[in-house]
């Protein structure tokens, strides 16, 4: 739910070399999510990687608010209008409300984390209308930062999801999301996520 | 200045342009610092001998940012440098080197706001070949 490629600036990992490495290592994953730091990737076609490696690759972005970063699932024309994705100033709360405009999903990520995850500015800046989900599950977390996304959940009734956040291909897998439902394009993902079908987990064995 | 800002001001005109003769001795003595063991990169004398591939990411300009840029060196550090490589380099080759600002962005990230500046290097040889682009990329901490 939550990895970058070489698209990102601080990605290292080219998309087949994150195919080859869950093939290799038989990561118990189904696909992954490429949620690109501060755009969405329109120039990369992976659909012959999926067909080679039967895996489902799909794209997402990772935009940068006030109040930290957000995954946003079910990019679309509209969305990409109705703020900048390159801004790392964008209001949480616009950004809430578009997405959801839009027939998106927005997710605060690692909300734990200082300085670009959400809790910390949910006490200093006040509380946001409009979360439902939040990543609490993140693979590149330091010591206590999920437990506090964890906690944070659990107050406010939010939904969780997992990602592995990584920018290497050997982090892939770190962390994940089950979903129940039968997921087969982005549609599906939103569609499961506006849902309750799915769960968080572990970091994965293996990895 | 807003990073989009500063891009529209100083970015995509050549602000600074070397010219500089290539010698096998630098070529060699460049592989042989990088560890190359293959004589083509470390051997004058071998009839296909010519630079490794990284070897213009060691040239700098007489600037590192177009004059008046708005920096803060004492908050600045290297982000690290990247290459395309587009044709080998030669001993004797005569190459010059336009500076551009390729793109300024701001990120954020555990340690607060990013500005990232990045340099760009062309190196072109006597025949006006385009040998390879240099990226270099400085980091301005806190940046707001």
């Amino acid at each position: 739910m939550h990895s970058h490629s070489i698209a990102s600036d601080d990605g290292r990992a080219k998309v087949e070399n994150y195919c080859q490495w869950i093939q290799k290592k038989k990561i118990p994953i189904d696909g992954f999510v490429l949620s690109e730091h501060r755009q969405f990737d329109d120039a990369n076609d992976y659909r012959a990687l999926e067909d080679r490696f039967g895996l489902m690759i799909l794209k997402a972005s990772e935009v940068e608010t006030e109040y930290g970063h957000v995954l946003v699932y079910g990019v679309n024309d509209d969305l990409k209008a109705s703020f900048d994705f390159a801004d790392i100033r964008n209001p949480l709360a616009r950004v809430l409300e578009e997405a959801k405009r839009c027939g998106a999903v927005a997710v605060p990520c690692h909300p734990g984390r200082p300085k670009v995850g959400m809790c910390a500015h949910w006490e200093t800046k006040g509380e946001v209308e409009g979360v439902e989900i939040v990543e609490t599950l993140n693979g590149g977390s330091r010591d206590g930062e999920n437990e506090e996304a964890i906690l944070y959940a659990e107050r406010y009734g939010w939904k969780r999801i997992g990602g592995s956040d990584s920018h290497i291909v050997s982090h892939i897998g770190r962390c994940a999301t089950r979903f129940t439902a039968d997921i087969q394009d982005i549609d599906g993902l939103v569609s499961a996520l506006k849902n309750d079908e799915y769960e968080a987990v572990l970091p994965l064995e293996g990895t | 200045m807003t990073a989009a800002e500063l891009l529209s001001e100083y970015g995509d005109h050549v602000f600074d342009e070397i010219d500089l003769e290539i010698e096998a001795d630098s070529l060699a003595g460049f592989a042989t610092a990088c560890g190359e063991t293959q004589s083509r990169f470390i051997d004058p004398s071998h009839p296909d001998f010519q630079s490794v591939p990284n070897y213009l990411t060691r040239i700098h300009g007489t600037r590192s940012l177009p004059q008046g840029f708005p920096v803060e060196m004492h908050r600045c550090f290297d982000a690290g440098k990247s290459i395309e490589v587009h044709k080998a380099v030669r001993p004797g080759d005569r190459v010059t080197g336009k500076s551009v600002i390729a793109d300024i962005y701001e990120k954020s990230g555990r340690t607060g706001t990013m500005l990232f500046i990045v340099h760009r290097m062309n190196f072109y040889n006597q025949d006006d070949d385009h040998l390879a682009t240099v990226d270099w990329r400085l980091v301005q901490r806190e940046f707001s």
